[in-house]
């Protein structure tokens, strides 16, 4: 190709060019916006980040070793927050003697959990897990209890933590659908 | 100058347009929009109702139903769990006609696992009772995994398993 030759050519590969970077413009711009604007995305890293918190403090609220009592029930209080967290704070002295009487370990594990209420704004969201608790006492053989929970988690600076949780009531009549509120 | 102009414009245009797209998968990082429990209220609010209800009715059972009662009941279930109903209604028809026994279920909560445009996954607790004519009902709870499948416009149940 001569030189002559190429210089014509340069102003077609200009605009293609020119073209290609408005199409890639327009295509990172909106792309950006889309992400940036979407509440969704948002909202499922919300609901992905509590279900996963929710999980872990469940199981480990009902993990607990009699010859390692002070870090399970650190790991406890660390696992929750609000009135969950001052009933174990408050119960604690009481809850290590029993537990050291009893000699028992009780391990759990979760089987499986979703969330059932996310409040994005106010940072409060609620959980359903169900999981495998094995209790061990001294050299009984060990009992194995399958617990499903309903746990409340409200949103802290260090994460979502647990502020209240108990058994799903048998015999009673409770509410299932999601919750108002984004 | 100006020739030099004329490639440096459209090159920045370009790097800016790249760097605002590389931004946005920055931002949407981590989030699975592809699951839509909860983020799609009335989605999840609809799965929740029509597999929850079905399940209810399906798990309740007692000598004198119908057949047209029965038939609804087995009309949600399909593949794998259509199989799995269908061996345990068997079983409980010899035993329900037996013992009079009427079971009833109830569904105590339900979690969306994962819910995509026709797929959904769900954890439901259900409290079944049992009760003879003439005594007390007896109450054993129950977690089930539900795999449901959206066709024609309704849910239907895929898989079941027992946790």
């Amino acid at each position: 190709m001569t030189v002559r030759a190429m210089r014509e050519r340069l102003p077609v590969l200009a605009v293609c060019l020119v073209l290609l970077a408005a199409g890639a413009a327009v295509w990172g711009g909106w792309s950006w916006y889309a992400a940036a604007h979407d509440g969704a995305a948002d909202l499922a890293r919300s609901r992905d980040r509590a279900l996963a918190a929710g999980e872990q403090a469940v199981q480990n609220l009902n993990t607990l070793d009699h010859a390692a009592l002070a870090p399970g029930l650190d790991l406890w209080e660390q696992s929750t927050t609000g009135d969950l967290h001052s009933q174990l704070v408050q119960g604690r002295a009481e809850f290590e003697k029993q537990v050291k009487q009893a000699q028992s370990v009780t391990t759990a594990r979760v089987l499986d959990g979703a969330v059932t209420e996310l409040d994005q704004a106010a940072g409060q969201a609620a959980v359903l897990i169900a999981v495998r608790i094995t209790v061990r006492t001294g050299q009984e053989q060990p009992v194995t209890k399958d617990s499903r929970m309903l746990g409340r988690l409200t949103r802290t600076g260090e994460g979502w933590k647990l502020s209240a949780l108990g058994q799903a009531p048998m015999g009673t009549t409770a509410s299932t659908a999601p919750s108002a509120g984004q | 100058m100006r020739p030099l102009l004329r490639w440096i414009a459209p090159a920045l245009v370009l790097a800016a347009g790249l760097a605002l797209l590389v931004t946005g998968q920055l931002v949407r990082n981590g989030a699975d929009t592809a699951d839509r429990a909860l983020t799609d209220r009335a989605a999840t609010a609809r799965v929740t109702e029509e597999v929850g209800s079905a399940l209810g009715r399906a798990f309740s059972y007692s000598a004198t139903d119908s057949e047209g009662t029965r038939t609804a009941a087995r009309a949600v279930f399909t593949g794998a769990a259509g199989e799995q109903y269908r061996a345990l209604t068997e079983q409980l028809r010899g035993w329900v006609g037996e013992q009079q026994l009427t079971l009833t279920s109830r569904v105590v909560a339900t979690g969306v696992v994962r819910l995509d445009a026709d797929r959904a996954e769900l954890l439901v607790l259900l409290d079944q009772s049992a009760r003879r004519p003439d005594g007390t009902p007896t109450l054993t709870a129950a977690q089930l995994l539900v795999g449901a499948r959206l066709e024609a416009g309704h849910w239907l149940v895929t898989d079941l398993k027992s946790l």
